[in-house]
């Protein structure tokens, strides 16, 4: 498969998942357009349009229920980021972090990982293939792990920058 | 006047009832759908114009459709009409007919310059 049928799929599955159409309905539909594309031999862009705007004829406009649950995975993640990169570089210089000892932020951030990631499954529930019924979306296992190695990463990053610019 | 690219509005007019009738005369898929289309006369229809048509149709119960695999490539998505359908084709093909004909009249003719 193409990288760009690959980009494709990934834009209007994020773009059907936004506009809270049901996991089955998301399947068919990109489905539809590989199964289209492998056939005429054309880019998806050429045939479809722009995902986000296929999406949206096939989808309508956003619920209002998946634009809270896209609020509340960005303000989550958001916060827990936020957190973490103010613990790391409380606890490098020594300075406490909204008036709390340096350390409190740290592990506030961390204890929103677990809401952070729930929100994140939830909004995004496993996309079935029509003809096999396997996922054609990564799994839970590695949502987790996802998020987990992306705040892993700039837990480090944020203690090299400390770091540097404290010494 | 032979042209593969009629206005779109006229397009979308009569996709529905034409892509229920190239699905009532055999059970096909999306792509061969378009080439009967356009090898019909009626132009290159784009598959995102193509496939929320043919959703329309099976929400609205007038065909039905199921995955097969295919060769090699990813699967494939074919399409049946419905007796329901069908009925629709008929009925719709007749109003259609008289329609069509209705506004022949009121059109100029051809070569004319009224």
């Amino acid at each position: 498969m193409s990288t760009s049928t690959d980009t494709y799929r990934r834009q209007l599955v994020q773009a059907l998942q936004a506009g809270g159409v049901p996991p089955g309905r998301i399947g068919e539909v990109v489905a539809e357009v590989e199964s289209h594309v492998a056939d005429t031999g054309e880019d998806p862009r050429e045939a479809f349009g722009p995902a986000r705007e296929y999406a949206a004829a096939v989808a309508g406009p956003p619920s209002p229920g998946s634009r809270v649950w896209l609020g509340v995975v960005l303000a989550l993640s958001a916060a827990c980021g936020w957190l973490i990169a103010e613990g790391v570089f409380g606890v490098v210089r020594n300075e406490p972090v909204l008036g709390l000892p340096e350390g409190w932020a740290l592990v506030a951030g961390w204890l929103l990982w677990a809401p952070a990631v729930l929100a994140q499954l939830r909004s995004r529930p496993p996309v079935p293939d029509p003809l096999t019924g396997r996922p054609m979306t990564p799994g839970r296992g590695q949502v987790v792990l996802g998020m987990t190695v992306f705040l892993a990463a700039l837990m480090a990053a944020c203690w090299l920058l400390a770091a540097l610019t404290t010494a | 006047m032979p042209t593969d690219v009629w206005p779109a509005e006229w397009v979308r007019a009569t996709l529905p009832l034409s892509v229920l009738a190239v699905v009532a005369e055999a059970e096909t898929y999306g792509y061969a759908i378009a080439q009967r289309l356009q090898e019909a006369g009626l132009g290159a229809v784009k598959g995102g114009t193509l496939y929320p048509v043919l959703n329309r149709l099976e929400q609205d119960g007038l065909v039905t459709s199921s995955w097969r695999e295919g060769a090699g490539g990813p699967g494939r998505k074919f399409f049946t009409v419905t007796p329901r359908g069908r009925a629709h084709l008929a009925e719709r093909a007749a109003a259609w007919q008289t329609f069509t004909e209705r506004a022949t009249g009121l059109l100029p003719s051809v070569g004319s310059t009224r």
